[in-house]
């Protein structure tokens, strides 16, 4: 398959990892952070990292859009599900995390009209289909998907669709980057950026990581030899004394971005003050909320909800692994009490969650040889 | 919800999966396009980030949205 099996190809990853042995010093520790889920998922699925040497590790950041959803805001949903003629819609992974009092599934076990989408425009089409109820739309996701959620929202405006919805929880990638870099109990080396946020932001966003925190970044496609060839990217930056933002992912990642795409998103969106994320706490101009032109579209301006903020069970690490402080078979409860099917923390949930991927893949630690 | 090619069952827009599809049919006005994926579903695609677009062309889309097109060099 065209642009798949290139980038699968055994001999061509041999090769790489022969390179990236040659990039590394012997004794130094290399800790490099895939910033995005999908990243996590496929160096699970592909076993990418037993082909580093075992100086090189790659820990796991917070670019999982469902693992980053505090319980607060699920409750919040669940409040506005409950409502009379509501009909609530999300992604399939939002169903499964759990809020302070069950998870969204739950809520539809216990009667809640609560339909899983694969796109906003699904959930638009829903609303058409039942004009007689309120149909809202729990919007998710990083800079990937929120150009979606704008170009529905503008249909439904120009459509005069009165009968629907969003209650915006779209977040940003820049500012969790910038708080874990600041963060004293994370000392990292690079970084792998996310290859479809950076789609639609482009290269420019984070040349602040070398400009300001003299670390290294090459934004990575997803197959198995994209991560590769970025790790080796990333280590012949050090190994060069460089410093900069590379494009490994050039075939899909235009340095600007998408244009269309950042137009529509500042039309439609705008920064809140500050938003929470599970495990790293309230991070300044780090979520969307509609704007004022598009307020009678927003749930949380047409529904009551509680709005409170629901503190983390007290046995999940996820904001550790979010932050790549602790790996997830470390934490307390992982495949335990924290089981994909049974998840306690958010990490556990979607498969590109550190903890379920590496659950589903990995499952323990293996030890390496030391180079 | 999607099977990837290993059975496991994961939703590829929470995950920031995009999925490369190939343009059937184009419906300028409404910018809308129908596509077909590699596993021979069809889907109705937002193309108002990436038109013009035209039949055969291949786009790289997430949550129903053409956010690239898909190309370039290896």
């Amino acid at each position: 398959m065209k642009f798949v099996d290139e980038f699968r190809d055994a001999e061509l990853g041999r090769a790489v990892s022969g390179r990236i042995l040659s990039l590394v010093e012997p004794g130094r520790h290399y800790k490099l952070m895939e910033v995005c889920g999908g990243h996590t998922h496929s160096i699970y699925k592909y076993g990418i990292d037993d082909l580093l040497p075992a100086n090189v590790e790659l820990v796991h950041g917070p670019g999982c859009p469902v693992c980053v959803i505090p319980m607060g805001r699920v409750d919040d949903g669940i409040a506005i599900a409950h409502q009379d003629g509501v009909i609530f819609t999300c992604f399939g992974d939002m169903m499964r995390v759990p809020g302070s009092n069950g998870s969204l599934l739950e809520a539809k076990a216990a009667g809640a009209d609560i339909r899983m989408v694969y796109s906003p425009l699904d959930a638009m089409r829903i609303a058409k289909q039942n004009p007689d109820r309120e149909v809202v739309f729990f919007a998710i996701g990083f800079e990937t998907t929120a150009p979606s959620t704008a170009l529905t929202l503008k249909r439904a405006r120009a459509e005069g669709l009165r009968n629907f919805s969003v209650m915006c929880s779209h977040v940003t990638i820049v500012p969790p980057l910038r708080a874990l870099l600041e963060s004293p109990d994370l000392r990292l080396d690079g970084f792998i950026g996310p290859g479809h946020v950076s789609t639609v932001v482009g290269a420019r966003p984070f040349e602040f990581i070398p400009a300001d925190y003299g670390k290294p970044i090459a934004i990575a496609g997803f197959e198995p030899l994209d991560i590769l060839h970025a790790v080796e990217m990333i280590l012949r930056q050090i190994a060069e004394g460089r410093c900069e933002v590379e494009n490994q992912y050039k075939r899909v990642v235009p340095y600007e971005g998408n244009l269309r795409a950042l137009e529509v998103m500042a039309e439609v969106f705008e920064l809140r003050p500050h938003f929470e994320w599970r495990g790293l706490g309230f991070i300044s101009h780090s979520g969307l909320k509609l704007s004022a032109a598009y307020a009678e579209l927003d749930a949380e301006v047409r529904f009551s909800i509680p709005g409170v903020r629901v503190a983390d069970p007290k046995a999940c690490q996820c904001g550790e692994v979010l932050k790549g402080v602790i790996k997830p078979w470390e934490c307390k409860v992982f495949g335990t009490a924290c089981t994909p099917e049974r998840p306690i923390g958010t990490c556990m949930v979607s498969s590109e969650g550190a903890c379920a991927a590496y659950y589903n893949y990995g499952r323990f630690a293996r030890e390496r040889e030391v180079v | 919800m999607s099977a990837d090619a290993c059975g496991s069952q994961h939703c590829i827009t929470c995950g920031d999966v995009a999925v490369e599809m190939t343009v059937l049919r184009v419906d300028e006005a409404r910018e809308l396009a129908l596509c077909e994926a590699d596993d021979g579903r069809h889907e109705t695609v937002e193309v108002a980030l990436v038109a013009p677009v035209r039949p055969a062309e291949r786009l790289l889309v997430h949550a129903g949205t053409a956010i690239a097109h898909q190309g370039g060099v290896l």
